[in-house]
């Protein structure tokens, strides 16, 4: 009849009094229960949806940063260059998997038509001379996007390091324009790399003009983001983004700083006073955007800590994530909701359970004062009451373990469609190289209430320690009592 | 000697000055005979009990046990090793059976138990009037006297030498206290226990080996 046997009998000879502790214990259960899950489904949002935006960062210039600046700062500014240099001792940190710079320019072609989507057709009005094909720089051979599964190699091969060091005229083009315009791998094709001047009409005038010749090595295919979206009128953005994407051509940035420096030749020689600013101020026009995909999502602020003190000043540090905030209005208040909930919970938990079980314990102070009195330890007198309460607070949390889930289940299909709008352009975000379609939408969706293992652990533990607190108190009482007092 | 009691005092705060219930008390038993103390009410006898069986201690005065001071072996440790207390309100719980009462102690006490646990319970509750089937019952199912015998036996649980019992049969008839008295006997006579029994009865103290006589706080050698 020890005292773990002891607390057994006393819950199984006591049936009343555990049932009225189990009642307690399992509706403030419900209440942990409730919140830890919310608090959980929350946090998992947060990760699937960073998870999906990518662990993709960049270096910009810090537009707001600019934008505070005085009438007369903005005159004496000087924008640094981020460097091939910097570039790369970025790209050496730790959190970096893999790294890019590219440099963009826009071509036209009469040797092959640029694809346009069905349904947008005729509406988009181009001005001027047509400069409808992406040359897309890059540094790294594999393809970062391929890698980051913005599209995908479906044909052919990725570039060399040798053909990128080399600046070779070979591209990788997507398989709508190859269709298109029949194009296979091997194949190659013309674009005109124009050079106009603007008189002061606003009419082209045409300088020069030279033919870019490219092998197609590779044909990729965007990954779908469009599918499923095809219902929505509203998308008219997704498809022009997609457009764009189907008229890009990958190709070694030697290939576009060639282009570069042959438009800006042109122009020189056409006008003289524009030259001679170059000269004097040694622009380059190697203006990169370097990219810099992170091992892991959460590593972001981490790296941008590191990265800041390395940028020439106005620069900042751009991350995929960063645009977790502004779209994750719902989720947030429901996390914050959950939060109150569950410190509401557990101080109510702490003070009825605490309650309850000190008038069990007054009730039951001669059994108490028999223990004492034939010499039994506190300590073990303190188990034994222990080992009742925890046995009963179990068995009542693990019912309001599923219970508490229906109840968040609940709780946040009400809430969320409170909050439910219509997805608005400003949810999309465009971040130079990191767009994303990732909407307020998306981020519902990611939201599911589930019993997972970090749930079913958060919800034990912290529920059963406000329990063990809330019995703390009162086993003070029993530290307390005097046997004398309460047998003779 | 196996129970000495030291210069006992003992008093309480009245006001200003100190109400002493026990002063200067010494007093000695030992194995194998049968006391009684006897007093009136309010005489300060349950007092006396609660310093001898360590539920209280002492403002000046010591308790020996085999010679050693009580305080030194620890009064929990003393209490579950060396002394069984009778209650004259049985203290029995409620909620488990004669059997499993008597069980009680043995899971607290360190002193040698056999093994066979339940058969030493239904033996000993049988050799001091319980059959087996009140044994199975639980006690608030048992007669006043019945209720007692349990707290014998569960004194007698844990093996100790030394009894002590505060006002037994207070809550009995005489045929029960003589019953009850009649085991305290045999245990002391038989078994070499020694058994102090504090009483506000005449009958008792008249069968008792030896009695002392408490009164404003002083105990003298009954006759
Ligand atoms: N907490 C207390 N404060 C003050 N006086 C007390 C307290 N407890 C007991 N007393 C007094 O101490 C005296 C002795 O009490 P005790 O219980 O030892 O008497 P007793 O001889 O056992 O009496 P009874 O035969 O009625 O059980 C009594 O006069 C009682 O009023
Ligand atoms: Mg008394």
């Amino acid at each position: 009849m020890n005292f773990i046997k002891r607390g057994f009998l006393g819950i199984t000879r006591k049936k009343g009094k555990s049932l009225i502790l189990l009642a307690v214990i399992f509706i403030l259960g419900n209440l942990i229960s409730g919140a830890v899950s919310i608090q959980q489904s929350t946090d998992n949002v947060e990760s699937t949806i960073k998870e999906k935006l990518g662990s993709s960062a960049t270096v910009e210039l810090d537009y707001e940063a600019i934008d505070e600046l005085s009438e007369a700062e903005l005159m004496d500014l000087e924008i640094q260059d981020v460097d091939i240099d910097l570039i790369k001792q970025i790209g050496g940190l730790s959190y970096v998997k893999y790294y890019d710079y590219s440099m963009p320019t826009y071509l036209g072609s009469e040797n092959i038509e640029s694809y346009q989507d069905e349904e947008m057709g005729e509406e988009v009005i181009t001005h001027g001379p047509s400069m409808d094909f992406m040359l897309k720089g890059i540094n790294y051979a594999p393809v970062l996007d391929f890698k980051e599964e913005k599209g995908k190699l479906v044909d052919g091969r990725v570039f060399t390091e040798e053909e990128i060091d080399e600046g070779d005229s070979v591209t990788i083009i997507s398989k709508k324009l190859a269709e298109k315009n029949n194009l296979h791998v091997g194949d190659t094709f013309t674009l005109d790399s124009a050079v106009y001047d603007f008189d002061e009409n606003g009419e082209e005038d045409l300088i020069g003009s030279r033919d870019v010749v490219l092998e197609i090595i590779g044909i990729f295919e965007p990954s779908s983001i469009k599918e499923d979206q095809d219902e929505n009128p509203e998308n008219g953005m997704m498809d022009m983004m997609d457009s764009e994407y189907q008229n890009t051509m990958y190709v070694p940035n030697e290939v576009v700083i060639a282009e570069e420096n042959y438009q800006m030749e042109q122009l020189m020689q056409a006008d003289e006073a524009f030259a001679a600013m170059l000269e004097e101020e040694e622009v380059t026009f190697e203006n990169y955007t370097p990219i810099f995909v992170l091992n892991n999502p959460e590593d972001s602020e981490a790296f941008e800590e590191e990265v800041a003190p390395l940028l020439p000043e106005l620069y900042t540090v751009v991350s995929a994530t960063d645009q977790y905030d502004s779209i994750s209005g719902p989720i947030d208040s429901m996390s914050k909701l959950a939060k109150y909930v569950l410190i509401a919970s557990v101080i109510a938990t702490v003070l009825i359970t605490g309650l309850v079980v000190l008038l069990f314990l007054r009730d039951r102070k001669h059994e108490l004062g028999i223990y004492l009195s034939l010499g039994e330890k506190r300590a073990r007198v303190v188990g034994q009451i222990l080992i009742e309460v925890m046995v009963i607070a179990f068995i009542g949390l693990t019912i309001s373990l599923f219970s508490g889930k229906i109840l968040a289940e609940q709780v946040s299909d009400t809430m969320m469609k409170a909050d439910d709008h219509e997805p608005s352009f400003e949810d999309m975000m465009f971040v130079g190289e990191m767009q994303t379609n990732m909407t307020t939408d998306d981020v519902i969706d990611s939201y599911e209430v589930n019993l997972n293992a970090s749930y079913i652990i958060g919800f034990y533990v912290i529920s059963l320690l406000t329990i063990l607190i809330s019995t703390a108190i009162p086993l003070v009482y029993i530290v307390r009592l005097n046997p004398k007092k309460i047998l003779m | 000697m196996l129970l000495e009691a030291q210069e006992l005092n003992y008093y309480y705060q009245d006001g200003e000055q100190l109400r002493y219930i026990l002063k200067d008390t010494s007093v000695a038993f030992e194995k194998g005979k049968f006391y009684a103390v006897l007093g009136q009410s309010g005489s300060g006898k349950t007092t006396l009990l609660s310093l001898l069986s360590a539920l209280d201690s002492p403002h000046s005065g010591k308790v020996l046990f085999n010679e050693q001071d009580i305080k030194k072996i620890g009064y929990e440790k003393y209490r579950r090793n060396n002394v069984g207390i009778i209650f004259q309100s049985y203290n029995l719980i409620p909620e488990l059976t004669a059997m499993e009462n008597v069980l009680v102690p043995m899971s607290i006490t360190e002193n040698e138990i056999p093994d066979d646990q339940k058969t030493v319970v239904y033996n000993l509750l049988d050799y001091i009037g319980i059959a087996k089937d009140k044994a199975d019952r639980y006690v608030n199912k048992l007669s006043g006297g019945e209720q007692q015998r349990v707290a014998i036996a569960r004194a007698l649980a844990t093996n100790v030498e030394l009894i002590l019992a505060d006002e037994p049969t207070g809550n009995l008839d005489e045929d029960m206290e003589q019953e009850i008295v009649d085991i305290f006997k045999r245990l002391a006579h038989e078994h070499e226990k020694c058994v102090v029994v504090v009483t506000h009865s005449k009958e008792i103290a008249m069968q008792a080996d030896q009695a002392f006589h408490l009164k404003k706080g002083v105990l003298s050698t009954y006759e």
